[in-house]
């Protein structure tokens, strides 16, 4: 059921409209059926891969809940007992982990790993045919993630099965995100709630919003980009770099459209998710990038992959080498900057079962890690330049810089393949072609002029918006406090719009192309 | 604004600009679906989606009917009129594009369960093999819910009310661009249900390779395919369906098999599937197969690779009527029951086609005669005698255009070496100098004349002098004579400017005046020509239905109207050698001419008759 589909507009309108009929204690059941609803329109086979990872999750749950109850109630300095207790919650989150990781592994890159390994080898290995469940990773890592708070004794455990199958399958947020936290999300879901016009007011113009950078500008420039990025592309450097800031265009208000989408949905529920973009175009450091985009994921590696991994014992000892090995700065900071290596090395590969991730992973790991590195000495630079750090020239040129990174590691994400990534960033900058970017040659890439328009300047309007926020103005606080007459025109503009050049934008066909040659 | 008002005001403008996006389509109704009521264009509507729009148009005039021809596409030149007249029925031709046996299925029932019904006639296509019940965009393929047991009347609604408004703005748009001949946008006949083919079956056809050269698609025919019948046993079963239906009900079923075009055929279908697949429907039903003869090998008896002429859907109404006065190939349908069926197949697909017979018909044309040559426009009575002597000479038999008429609607025989001699205006001096030459050659001549020069040797109106022309009485005596026919140069579309009276513009050719409107100028093209056939045959008791351009300038809609008032051949004055094809009525239309001068001379002449042979 995607977001863009007249279905998923009635669940969530008809969702919205019984849940302030419905009486507090039953509102939980009503948005966990309608979250079964929207699953199972998806097909009853991922139900099940969605339900085996609750099971697991709840269950490893319930298991680290008792144990951390037996903990507690051991007699201080039972050494043994304690060690006991550790391993076994040790290893109940473990097998949760494993199970949950395992299927995600099977499902998402089994396949390659087969394909990676040799033809003798791997063509005796089974493969996997099945179709993906939707938002595998998003809810396999809210699951994972409540497993291991669970099992840090940050909260007690969901005993109610159907209140803990809600907090990892509330249907707005399946698909894509936010990755929830437990203690953050699960009160919000299962709280008795009365109907506040703000809330409603602030969902349906969040989702709103959504859906006009999603349909109106995201599938509009999604056009050119599939034309343009693909296997032995005919165009020269600069109609690829253009077709490339399309598709940053369109990732960005796809993404956060939808994004937008499932907030402004939750928000019409009174529920306030977890913030996921914070303006990542105004980053003024890939660093800075990560904590603004898909913040959900990166705030999930941080907590639950970088920390262990960086207090592990293996990366302690490794530490210590290094600063009696290398010493100075590099030395004392070598196995904090791994941790980050690995973790965006973690995150591209989390994007799916391919090479261009990996290298994307690799890409991003090694910026960061070379920006923590040299950090120190870009510090002596700038004061020897004597450079203003609050300056705007200093932050356009920061943001200029970090906007061509993510421009540059954009085309490892969109290419069908690596080296055809590679081949397309090698054509544009040794073929540029200038000449195709005013020939007519865009006017053939499926877009007309008026796209071409709706596109820059959907794109502008984004920009501009989002520079306000970045500034610290409210929108939807500062447009409320406009005229009735005024905001209503803000409404029936956002609506026509949205009408006019999102849901009628394709599928329209001439009476002439209809009729076809006869 | 409070957040309660603001939620209100969304809902409101949401669900307004919801009502006004159904009212617009309600109103300007592009797929017929809600019955036209505005603007009542059925061939815009079906044009988009045939299978609902007939489907309204049915609901509104279905008293006018009481049979039905279904099919896909190439159904559609199976004609109304003839299939009337031999049924003595009011047929409606309920055929849609791309239509499956399913679809034939489901209006079968829809007819049968809700109108009067004596006759029902169904081509299958080879293409039912190939594809049933395939998804197809719901807006311009699905059907009207009162046909479709599948789709609810609610669905039904909201597909219509809440589709693209785009399409209605299209209907708009093309409602200002709208003409007397069909568009792309609006292709159907809405009364009789056919494409409109006004302009296709206007348009002059003569060589084969000016045919390729014109349609592509023919030369070098496309492999597509292959496909396979997997279809047909599904196929087959709707049509048993059709069948029982009918049986039932007591109506009529005849089943035609329509000519599929050879190459199409041959390129993408292995012969042994193709008769596998008409063996399986002569085991549900008798039919009469059309399928593959001499006509699937002829391209120019077809619009284009996958739909045959109308004039060939007339040679199929003459077959199962048993009219033998319209022609058509020997090999041209046959009626295929369960017992024949293998035998025909297996010779049908063996034979070698046969080519369709053709003629190569030059035309000759001159104007005023006179004792001497007078520059380019007036020829020496002795050079005229010396080509028509060279043409006696060379062998050429000088015929009627009535004798290629013959040929081409009768299969009459044309003579080995046939000529047509034509002479433009009138002149006094084709009956007094040209006349006793044709005599005594004993060569067969067509003057056109124009009507209102008739006997005269003053320009009308300004009495300007002319060169004279014969008179009526003077007609008279040489169609009398059995060599002479005479016919339409129009009465009036002819003027000469400088000796007109008034301020113009002046009708000097056929073509519309600037600015004039197309009803206006069917309308006097309609006036001119009935004055002058009707003058004419007065005169000589010859019936009048051809009709030289004057200059030779026409356009399609000119040889439309004509053809609606009966003109069965009009003449060019671009040069060539005419190939004239049985059963090809456009084959007569805009004929080339060669005009003769004094310069002349016969050997070269006779070079140039023979020039494309």
């Amino acid at each position: 059921m995607a977001f863009t589909s007249w279905s998923f507009v009635a669940l969530a309108a008809g969702t919205v409209l019984l849940y302030y009929w419905t009486p507090g204690r039953w509102q939980w059941l009503l948005l966990l059926a309608a979250s079964v609803v929207f699953y199972a329109a998806g097909g009853w086979g991922s139900l099940c891969w969605l339900a085996g990872v609750i099971a697991v999750t709840w269950l490893a749950g319930l298991a680290l809940g008792r144990l951390n109850e037996a903990r507690r109630a051991l007699p201080k300095g039972d050494k043994a007992a304690l060690a006991a207790v550790k391993r076994k919650k040790k290893a109940a989150a473990a097998a949760a982990a494993l199970l949950c990781f395992g299927l995600l592994y099977a499902m998402k890159y089994w396949d390659f790993t087969v394909d990676l390994l040799p033809a003798s080898l791997g063509g005796r290995l089974p493969r996997w045919d099945f179709v993906m469940p939707l938002g595998l990773s998003f809810f396999t890592f809210q699951a994972v993630g409540y497993v291991i708070d669970v099992y840090r004794d940050k909260y007690a455990p969901q005993k109610n099965p159907a209140r803990y199958a809600l907090f990892v399958s509330f249907f707005p947020q399946m698909v894509q995100g936010p990755i929830g936290r437990y203690d953050a999300l699960a009160p919000q879901l299962l709280a008795a709630r009365k109907l506040d016009w703000k809330d409603l007011q602030f969902g349906i113009q969040l989702a709103l919003w959504g859906y006009l950078k999603k349909m109106v500008i995201a599938d509009r420039a999604a056009v050119l980009v599939d034309a343009v990025i693909t296997e032995n592309t005919p165009y020269g450097g600069a109609v690829i770099a253009f077709a490339m800031v399309f598709y940053c265009i369109q990732l960005y208000c796809d993404f956060s459209g939808g994004i937008d989408i499932t907030r402004g949905v939750a928000r019409m529920l009174g529920i306030e998710l977890a913030v996921n973009f914070r303006r990542p175009l105004f980053a003024t450091s890939l660093t800075d990038y990560w904590r603004r985009w898909h913040i959900t994921l990166g705030q999930w590696m941080r907590d639950y992959l970088f920390y262990p991994l960086s207090l592990s014992k293996p990366f302690a000892r490794l530490g210590k080498w290094a600063r009696k090995r290398i010493g100075g700065l590099p030395g004392k900071i070598f196995a904090t900057s791994l941790a980050t290596f690995v973790v965006y090395l973690v995150i591209g590969i989390w994007h799916g079962a391919n090479f261009r991730y990996i290298a994307f992973g690799l890409w991003n790991g090694t910026v960061i890690t070379a920006s923590l590195l040299l950090e120190r000495r870009f510090l002596a630079w700038r004061t020897a330049l004597r450079i203003d750090q609050a300056s705007v020239p200093w932050r356009v040129f920061m943001t200029a810089r970090t906007s061509l990174l993510v421009f540059l590691g954009r085309y490892l994400t969109r290419a069908p393949r690596l080296l055809t990534a590679l081949s397309l960033l090698w054509t544009t900058v040794s073929a540029p072609r200038l000449g195709q970017l005013a020939d007519g040659t865009l006017l053939t890439l499926g877009l007309t002029a008026g796209d071409l328009w709706v596109v820059a300047l959907g794109a502008l309007a984004v920009t501009v918006l989002e520079f306000f926020q970045e500034r610290g103005v409210q929108v939807r606080e500062s447009l409320s406090r406009r005229s009735g007459p005024l905001q209503w025109l803000a409404l029936a503009a956002m609506l026509a719009v949205l009408a006019a050049l999102g849901i009628f934008r394709a599928g329209y066909i001439s009476s002439e192309f209809i009729y076809g040659q006869f | 604004m409070k957040p309660k008002t603001w939620c209100l005001a969304f809902l409101l403008t949401a669900l307004g600009l919801v009502l006004a996006l159904a009212a617009f389509n309600y109103a300007t109704d592009p797929f017929g679906a809600f019955g036209d009521r505005f603007l009542q264009w059925f061939s815009y509507d079906e044009t988009n989606n045939p299978r609902v729009a007939k489907t309204t148009w049915l609901e509104q005039h279905h008293d006018a009917y009481d049979s039905y021809i279904l099919g896909c596409s190439s159904t559609s030149s199976l004609p109304v009129e003839a299939f009337n007249e031999l049924f003595d029925a009011r047929f409606y031709n309920l055929f849609h594009y791309g239509a499956d046996m399913k679809d034939c299925e489901e209006i079968a029932r829809h007819l049968l369960a809700n109108y009067e019904v004596k006759n029902l006639v169904l081509n299958v296509y080879i293409d039912n093999g190939v594809t049933y019940d395939d998804d197809a965009n719901p807006l311009t393929h699905g059907l009207h819910y009162r046909v479709d047991e599948d789709l609810s009347a609610p669905a039904y609604y909201a597909r219509y009310l809440l589709a693209d408004p785009r399409y209605g703005l299209a209907k708009l748009r093309a409602r200002a661009e709208d003409t007397l001949l069909p568009q792309a946008f609006d292709v159907f006949d809405a009364a009789t249900g056919v494409y409109d083919k006004t302009a296709r079956d206007a348009e002059p056809i003569g060589s084969l390779e000016s045919y390729l050269e014109a349609y592509p698609v023919f030369a070098d025919y496309p492999r597509t395919g292959p496909f396979g019948l997997y279809q047909t046993e599904r196929c087959m079963e709707s049509v048993a369906a059709i069948r029982e239906m009918c049986e039932a009900a007591g109506v009529n079923l005849v089943v035609v098999a329509g000519p599929v075009y050879g190459e199409y055929l041959a390129q993408n279908f292995a012969p042994e599937d193709v008769a596998a697949f008409y063996e399986a429907l002569a085991r549900v039903t008798p039919f009469w197969d059309f399928s593959c003869s001499s006509v699937s090998y002829e391209p120019r008896y077809f619009y284009d690779a996958t739909h045959f002429r109308n004039n060939v859907g007339e040679m199929i109404a003459a077959r199962i009527g048993g009219d033998e006065s319209v022609w058509m190939p020997e090999d041209f349908g046959t009626y295929v029951t369960a017992e024949n069926a293998a035998a025909h197949f297996a010779e049908v697909l063996a034979a070698e086609p046969a080519a369709v017979p053709t003629a190569q018909v030059p035309i000759l044309m001159y104007h005023n005669l006179a004792e001497e040559a007078d520059g380019e426009a007036t020829m020496s009575v002795a050079a005229f005698e010396a080509q028509i002597r060279a043409l006696s000479e060379a062998g050429y038999t000088a015929v009627s255009l009535r004798e290629l008429e013959d040929y081409v609607y009768r299969g009459a025989d044309l003579p080995e070496k046939p000529v047509v001699i034509t002479f433009d205006d009138g002149y006094l001096s084709n009956y007094t100098l040209a006349y006793p030459i044709l005599q005594k050659y004993q060569m067969k001549a067509t003057i056109f004349v124009i009507g209102v020069s008739v006997g005269k040797d003053t320009y009308k109106d300004t009495g300007n002098p002319m060169t004279p022309h014969f008179s009526y009485e003077q007609a008279a005596e040489m169609v009398a004579s059995g060599l002479i026919s005479i016919q339409s140069h129009t009465y009036d579309m002819h003027q000469w400017p400088p000796s007109e009276d008034g301020d113009g513009p002046f009708r000097e050719t056929i073509l519309p005046l600037p600015g004039e409107t197309e009803a206006d100028y069917v309308a006097a093209l309609t006036t001119d020509f009935t004055r002058s056939r009707e003058s004419l045959e007065a005169a000589t008791g010859q019936s009048v239905d051809a009709l030289a351009f004057p200059s030779g300038a026409y356009n399609t809609l000119a040889q439309a109207t004509l053809t609606s008032l009966g003109v069965r051949v009009t003449l060019s004055t671009n040069p060539g050698v005419n190939t004239v094809v049985r059963g090809l009525p456009q084959t007569l239309y805009g004929m080339l001419r060669f005009g003769m001068q004094e310069s002349i001379s016969p050997s070269e002449m006779l070079t140039l008759l023979s020039g494309n042979r």
